[in-house]
């Protein structure tokens, strides 16, 4: 016997074992015997468990393997063939793409429950059953619609797969399903109003859907509207941080092709989630940039400008008296950033002066004004393919009065898309495209109507350019992109009629790049506030010029549009676009 | 002391070469060419750059074995405690100085070669504790007095590893750690005390010290399919991948989620999932046998042993070596949290190579002094 493997066994049994040994006393033979027995067995025991345990883990795992390879196998087999089985089926409503095939609308397929109460055996029992499976239904009213004398109602629209299965599992006699599709937009809130709703037959109700009913009922083919989804997206994110800064109730924003038309994003806020119609209620649903009506204020001045150098009662560096307000009876028009002297046509643009743009306005005439606004669209409707169009507000009576608040316009109210649309004829070399929402096709060609001439085309672009360089807009400039645009801040008429209350729409009407611009943005705020930042302004270099900018700056990268590395011609002294230095306002 | 010839440490080195289980290093050799046929289809077919850098480790890897086995078992008790102050060193050097690889600082840069002190460690920890109770007297293991210094000994390394941040290896040390603790006799109820106290512990733990991404494996763990492109990824993708292997699997270098690169690291943790989709269950079976079996060996061996320090040893290495075969591939099954452990012997990696070999030396040195005695006084050279 070998005491020494006594003095380190596996484990003592129990504490009270060894008690009275230790390690000085020679302990008696058979008392050893007894705990050595004990604790080798004790010892042995434990080590039997440890790999007793680790072989269970082993078989664990591989059981696991087993329902892993064999068992899921099954069931993804099954699953692929339900979406093969699915995919082929034909859409009642054909799928709406953004220009470049991003999904905006699509249609899923699913069912919904009705019952035929002449069937149903027991209505206490089956509203039973079914309140449980949908807990969101009343038990009370189910049985109400269960027991009714017809033959038909309808109890669940668009069911997920897996509670047509619980219903089925009910196994009540009565109950049927209607094959079905529920509209699903991907985006989301990204594109609402364009989009528009469906009703819950799948009847479009407004926008697009609304627009295009019949067709996207009668083909496969999805409809490629002339949206680009990504900058549809940087338009919103901007125009919800500006007004968000600015506290405005309202935002609109367009981005349109200014040689064919297309609106590559067209923006309305607040906006609604396309997915919950109940958030469109309201004024959430109302399209702002096609059926909104507003006074756009100076960046009417543009048309005033255009239509004066056009019909050539002005050049531009013919002057004209701004020292003083005019006054005409009640009315008197006065400059917001007033230089009390003779101004030039660029100063006028570049200082935003009332005055010079109503002398101006009256040297073209009421007659004249009148037929260049016609020919710019300003006023009849939109010619776009949306339901919601609002009808531009004119003077019933067309006055020298109206003639001149017109000029820097007020007294006139148009849909910011017709804005939109008639800055790029402006800018284009004189050609009104109608603003389009669905894109042209690659055999197609934009058929646009001449309405200026290339030579003041090219003069608008040096003075909007202006504007950005030297002017309100400075906000608005992205080095490289030859920004050029005009800010319009209208004072909003009160609830009652008449000005005054401060309260503005601000806006930023601008074109890119200003050597053959491709591009016309537009930001208008509803209601801004001025902030500490903006030294209490709220106006639109100050609030709308900046969205553009940071839209063009996200765009132009996303689209590859690279930036101009030629340095730009500015303006010498005794040019015609030529401004003093000092003209430093905002 | 008066031993017997047979149980003195006297053998030649021949002697003790002679003594090797061969048949264990045989097994060894087959479950490594599964590697490398695994990392040669990893490259989609090729040797390079990980079939043939695996070859070569394992080659080194067999030769440091047989190097530590034919060491006599008494220089290995000797210095079981400087080998843990070492590593421990190492462990705090790569606390302070270690280099950065995939966000986890673990790595000593000695120049030529890199080492991970916590692969060292987790060998250090078997020697340390098979060194601490060799000798422990019956009503020793029995005080708690007695189990409180492995247990301080233990935590150190331990918590410097989960803040490397390494969680595999950290549960791989305690684990290990604790079924030693548990043979060697310690009572039930402490380790019912340290389990209360250790979900006592949880708490603090997942607030302060589990960084975000722990506790998102963690979490996604219990629900993979919550963040199918995130944190579950890894998870998600590797069950289908198992799941598309079928019975017999898609072929070797067929497996379109491990050649389609759907499934990360697949040369490294997620070896066992290329390997059950190309070969199948079949294939995924076998390897569990061949490390079921080699698993058997080390605990007979173990168990064969007469000595308490080569028993407690021996059941270390094969405590280890387990853990690390399980989690791995309970992990890739989505069975346990994706912790980062590789697959022993396949996955690709250099010093976790080389640390299991060391063990597996370590073990067949125990083989080879099966029969030797040792005492109490052996640690300080009597």
């Amino acid at each position: 016997m070998n005491f020494e493997r006594l003095r380190h066994p596996f484990s003592p049994p129990e504490s009270n074992v060894s008690v009275k040994e230790t390690a000085s006393e020679i302990p008696t033979h058979i008392k050893f015997e007894g705990i050595r027995r004990q604790a080798l067995e004790i010892g042995r025991n434990r080590l039997l468990v440890t790999g007793a345990l680790f072989t269970l883990a082993f078989a664990v795992v591989a059981g696991r393997l087993v329902e892993l390879a064999v068992v899921e196998q099954a069931g993804e087999e099954a699953r692929s063939s339900r979406i093969a089985a699915t995919s082929k089926m034909r859409k009642v409503r054909s799928d709406i793409t953004d220009r470049n095939g991003i999904l905006l609308a699509t249609s899923l397929p699913t069912a919904s429950l009705y019952a035929n109460p002449q069937h149903i055996l027991d209505p206490k029992e089956a509203a039973r059953k079914l309140a449980r499976v949908f807990p969101n239904m009343d038990r009370s009213k189910i049985q109400a619609k269960l027991a009714a004398k017809k033959t038909f109602v309808w109890l669940q629209r668009n069911l997920t797969p897996k509670t047509q299965f619980s219903v089925n599992a009910l196994g009540i006699p009565g109950l049927y399903f209607q094959r079905t599709e529920r509209r699903v937009y991907p985006h989301g809130r990204i594109v609402a109003h364009a989009l528009g709703l469906t009703n819950i037959d799948g009847q479009g109700l407004s926008g697009i859907e609304g627009y295009f009913d019949k067709s996207l009922r009668g083909t496969d083919e999805p409809i490629a509207l002339s949206l680009d989804i990504r900058v549809q997206s940087i338009l919103r994110e901007e125009l919800l941080k500006s007004m968000a800064e600015f506290r405005a109730i309202g935002a609109a924003g367009v981005v349109m092709d200014a040689t064919n038309g297309e609106v590559q994003a067209m923006i309305s806020l607040p906006d609604f989630n396309p997915n919950k119609p109940v958030t469109a209620a309201g004024i959430a649903g109302f399209n702002r940039v096609t059926k909104g009506v507003y006074e756009m204020g100076s960046t009417f001045k543009l048309f005033t400008a255009a239509m004066a150098l056009d019909s050539g009662v002005a050049r531009l560096r013919d002057r004209y008296d701004a020292t003083k307000p005019i006054k005409i009876s009640r009315f008197k028009i006065s400059d917001y950033h007033a230089k009390n002297r003779w101004l030039s046509v660029p100063e006028i643009i570049v200082y935003s002066s009332n005055i010079g743009a109503a002398k101006m306005a009256l040297e073209v005439g009421t007659a004249g004004q009148k037929k260049y606004l016609k020919r710019f669209g300003m006023l009849k409707p939109a010619a776009i393919e949306l339901p919601e169009i609002g009808s531009p507000l004119t003077p019933d009576h067309w006055r020298e009065i109206n003639t001149m608040t017109i000029s820097y316009g007020h007294g006139i109210a148009v849909s910011p898309i017709q804005l939109v649309a008639g800055v790029a004829a402006l800018v284009n070399g004189g050609v009104l495209y109608n603003p389009r929402m669905i894109k042209f096709s690659n055999d197609q060609k934009a058929v646009g109507s001449k309405v200026l001439s290339k030579a003041t085309s090219k003069k608008m672009r040096g003075l909007m350019r202006l504007v950005v360089r030297n002017g309100t807009g400075r906000n608005a400039d992205v080095p490289g992109y030859l920004i050029g645009g005009k800010t319009g801040t209208a004072d909003k008429p009160g609830p009652r009629g008449g000005y005054g209350s401060r309260r503005v729409i601000s806006s930023f009407v601008a074109a890119f790049p200003m050597d053959k611009p491709r591009y016309v943005i537009l930001a208008l705020l509803d209601e801004p506030k001025g902030t500490q930042r903006t030294h209490g302004y709220a106006t639109g270099g100050w609030v709308a010029a900046p969205v553009v900018a940071r839209v063009v700056k996200r765009m132009a990268s996303l689209l590859g549009l690279k930036p101009s590395q030629r340095t730009e011609k500015l303006p010498k002294p005794g040019d015609d676009l030529f401004i003093a230095a000092r003209a430093t306002i905002r | 002391m008066d031993l017997s010839p047979f149980q003195q440490s006297d053998m030649s080195i021949g002697q003790r070469l002679w003594q090797i289980n061969w048949s264990f290093v045989l097994l060894l050799g087959v479950t490594a060419s599964v590697g490398f046929g695994m990392l040669y289809s990893a490259a989609n077919g090729s040797f390079d750059p990980w079939a043939s850098r695996q070859m070569i480790r394992f080659s080194a890897g067999v030769l440091l074995m047989l190097v530590v086995a034919v060491i006599d078992i008494h220089v290995w008790l000797r210095y079981a405690y400087a080998f843990y102050v070492v590593s421990l060193a190492l462990l705090v050097v790569v606390e302070f100085s270690g280099s950065i690889g995939m966000g986890a600082q673990r790595w000593i840069d000695l120049g030529v070669f890199t080492i991970q002190p916590s692969e060292l460690m987790k060998i250090s920890i078997i020697l340390l504790l098979a060194r601490y109770f060799y000798a422990s007297r019956l009503e020793d293991v029995g005080r708690i007095s007695h189990v409180f210094l492995p247990v301080v000994l233990l935590a150190i390394p331990a918590v410097l590893v989960l803040r490397q941040p390494d969680l595999g290896t950290t549960i791989l040390l305690v684990a290990t750690g604790m079924v030693m603790l548990f043979l060697a006799g310690v009572r039930i109820w402490v380790f019912v005390v340290g389990a209360v106290a250790t979900i006592g512990a949880v708490i603090p733990l997942w607030k302060f010290v589990l960084l975000d991404y722990q506790k998102q494996r963690l979490l996604t763990f219990i629900d993979p399919e919550k963040d199918p492109l995130g944190a579950g990824y890894h998870i998600l993708q590797s069950k289908i991948a198992l799941g598309s292997g079928g019975l017999f699997g898609k072929g070797f270098l067929e497996g379109s989620q491990s050649h389609l690169s759907f499934l990360p690291e697949k040369q490294t943790d997620f070896i066992f999932t290329m390997l059950a989709e190309e070969f199948g269950l079949v294939g995924g079976m076998a390897l569990i046998g061949l490390y079921l079996l080699l698993f058997i060996y080390a605990f007979a061996i173990s168990l064969r042993c007469r000595s308490q320090f080569g028993r407690l040893m021996g059941m270390g290495v094969s405590t280890s070596f387990f853990l690390n075969v399980f989690v791995n591939i309970a992990m890739v099954m989505g069975v346990v949290p994706v912790v980062g452990m590789p697959l022993p012997l396949i996955s690709y990696g250099g010093t976790a190579m080389l640390s299991l070999m060391f063990s597996f030396g370590l073990l067949l040195c125990v083989y080879v002094h099966r029969d030797v005695q040792i005492g109490p006084g052996a640690a300080d050279g009597n």
